[in-house]
């Protein structure tokens, strides 16, 4: 029921539950939307294009190998960043020194904990159980080094848990049952297992004993098992949902429903109520579709400073600017200076030619970056310029001349103004 | 120049009644559609000149309308209308097939001119959608293969290239006309020739904006 409402929504996540084949490749990552634990066969399974049930019948199989596939699990939660996030757990703990000396201090008290238990009498399969001995330090590691979110992922799943948790523990009856039964197993494994544990001669009663173990752990853990599956994907989408809709409810309420009142106010004004419709598009056009670019304060391509000029001289002057770009490069010093003659291009437009739109276009060429400034307004005679505005002209062209480019006004008086930028690009 | 008959189609009343009132007197304004159905049937019904489609709209948009109607009636022309200009709604909609594409804050004189410009069988490209071409068939950066390149639709004339950078820059086709000597015609034409390019050419990114949203 919750799939189908979710399907029909237009949330989209990063994350769909299930590759299509034939789709561009994505990058190994763990899976968020589909992650039991820690999400590895979820994201292996999206990677790959197969149903998650495979990855995990697969790596349940390869556990059964002396703890290979365990291993190998604990291995992939380690070194696979989770989808959404930039570092992989190893990645962050080996950053951390302090967190990598904890891991360090976890080596030790493993190594003491195996020696003791070899003390005791308990049998020591010797080489074989090295995976198993790995895979704890390994979640010893993911327990440390979790990002905040995953963290709170794994909390959830604890509090799940058959012992402590509600989920598993509705009907009392079946969870004594339950309970008495897996811990039989579980002893009478354990039993079977120390009794011809690492004599060769005693492999098919050791593996008896395995078995009996494992149906032991399944009957103690399958009701936390199917909670889980069923609850948690559909939980986590469901909040997820929520989320979603609250941070765009949010962003609505700040941006949009103020500036409709703004704008229900000075009603009169027909230039500020422009101005603030403007406003409120531009930024409503970087939320939607540019939300990378909206999110950083600081501009960083010749593109973006451009898309900032915009928004300061509409937001300024009231005017509207038709801003279109092709290509796009970093910006260095000399690309600021020529954005910066723009700049007071446009200003000189917006100020002198009562024209309501600024067309800038900037094109970057392999040999050349060009940026053209154009209004349709009313014009100047280029030769005969009035003092107030020489200093303007003169600034535009001096700051390009530093920069070894050049700058041309072509105005026509009546039909407009167009300042041509140029900067050659160092080969 | 017979008044070209328009149709509308916008799933917003404001809208249509704003457009509407600009219009009048100056197209024959032959029918309204709110929604895709309606719009699909009673265009094949009525075979305007010009319809002026909104491209966001429930149930698949201008797009829908636009790949229903595929073929069925050629003297059907259509211009794209749309409150975003993102250069994924402006190729979507025109490699369906419309001749033109205007963004809904365009003024009363300029949508009519663009009007009929397209029922002059005309291209009508705004400032980005030139810009958005240029990029798109810009050939540094691009990975082709020398056997991928159609030139005749895979590479824009110098010419070309001149007239959309023009257009680009905010001029007018009678200013384009003025500044590279030719006549208006001629200037149409270029577009024109700009827009089957756009349309047909395999580049990558251009089939790869419209494969991604099942264009093809």
């Amino acid at each position: 029921m919750e799939q189908t409402v979710f399907e029909e929504s237009d949330v989209t996540t990063t994350t769909p539950p299930r590759a299509i084949i034939g789709t561009p490749i994505r990058p190994y990552r763990r899976g968020v939307d589909n992650a039991i634990l820690g999400g590895v066969c979820g994201g292996l399974a999206i990677r790959l294009g197969v149903r998650e049930r495979t990855v995990r019948v697969v790596f349940s199989l390869l556990a059964l190998i002396s703890g290979v596939g365990l291993l190998l699990y604990m291995l992939i939660w380690l070194a696979l960043p989770r989808t959404g996030e930039g570092q992989s757990i190893a990645n962050r703990l080996v950053g951390q020194r302090r967190k990598f000396r904890h891991i360090l201090l976890g080596l030790i008290v493993i190594a003491a904990l195996a020696w003791f238990l070899a003390s005791l009498g308990v049998p020591n399969l010797g080489v074989f159980t090295w995976p198993l001995w790995l895979s704890l330090l390994a979640l010893f590691g993911v327990v440390k080094g979790a990002s905040p979110d995953e963290r709170r992922h794994l909390e959830e799943l604890l509090k799940s848990a058959p012992l402590i948790g509600k989920a598993a523990s509705r009907d009392k009856r079946n969870f004594w049952l339950r309970l008495a039964l897996g811990a039989i197993l579980v002893y009478f494994g354990l039993r079977l297992l120390r009794h011809f544990g690492g004599a060769w001669g005693f492999a098919a009663p050791a593996l008896f004993g395995t078995l009996v173990l494992l149906i032991g752990v399944l009957i103690l853990l399958a009701p936390w098992w199917l909670t889980t599956l069923d609850d948690l994907s559909g939980e986590r989408r469901a909040r997820m949902r929520v989320e979603e809709r609250s941070s765009v409810a949010a962003h609505l309420h700040d941006s949009v429903l103020q500036t409709l009142t703004l704008i229900e106010r000075s009603a009169g004004d027909e230039a500020a109520v422009t101005r603030l419709a403007r406003n409120q598009e531009r930024e409503l056009r970087a939320w939607l579709f540019d939300p990378e670019h909206g999110a950083s304060d600081a501009p960083t391509t010749y593109g973006s400073l451009l898309r900032a000029l915009q928004g300061e001289i509409e937001g300024d002057y009231g005017v509207t600017i038709e801003l279109v770009t092709v290509g796009d490069c970093d910006a260095d010093e000399r690309i600021v200076a020529l954005v910066a003659a723009a700049r007071e291009a446009a200003i000189n437009a917006a100020q002198w030619s009562n024209a309501p739109t600024i067309a800038i276009y900037g094109e970057v060429e392999t040999d050349a970056l060009e940026l053209f400034v154009r209004d349709l307004g009313r014009g100047f005679d280029v030769e005969t310029v009035p003092s107030d505005r020489h200093g303007i002209a003169l600034s535009i062209r001096q700051r390009m001349q530093l920069q070894g480019g050049s700058a041309t006004i072509k105005s026509i008086i009546g039909a407009g103004t167009e300042v041509q930028l140029t900067l050659p690009r160092p080969s | 120049m017979a008044q070209p008959r328009v149709f509308l189609v916008d799933d917003h009343e404001l809208i249509r009644s704003g457009i509407r009132s600009e219009l009048a007197g100056s197209v024959d304004l032959v029918g309204e559609a709110d929604e895709v159905e309606a719009a699909i049937e009673m265009i094949r019904e009525r075979l305007p000149d010009v319809v002026l489609l909104d491209v966001h709209m429930p149930h698949g948009g201008g797009l829908a309308v636009l790949r229903a109607l595929n073929g069925t009636c050629p003297s059907v022309r259509f211009l794209a209308l749309s409150v975003s200009d993102a250069s994924e709604d402006v190729i979507g909609i025109i490699r369906a097939g419309a001749r033109g594409y205007v963004t809904k804050n365009i003024s009363g004189p300029d949508l009519l001119d663009s009007i009929y410009r397209v029922a002059a069988g005309d291209a009508v490209f705004s400032p980005r959608l030139a810009g958005f071409v240029l990029d798109a068939f810009s050939l540094e950066g691009k990975n082709l293969q020398a056997g991928d390149v159609d030139p005749d639709l895979d590479l824009l004339t110098p010419r070309e290239r001149q007239v959309l950078r023009l257009i680009a820059r905010g001029y007018s086709y009678r200013d384009i006309a003025t500044e590279l000597e030719i006549s208006t015609k001629t200037v149409e034409s270029h577009v024109s020739s700009v827009l089957r390019k756009l349309q047909l050419s395999n580049r990558h990114q251009l089939t790869h904006w419209a494969s991604e949203r099942h264009l093809n």
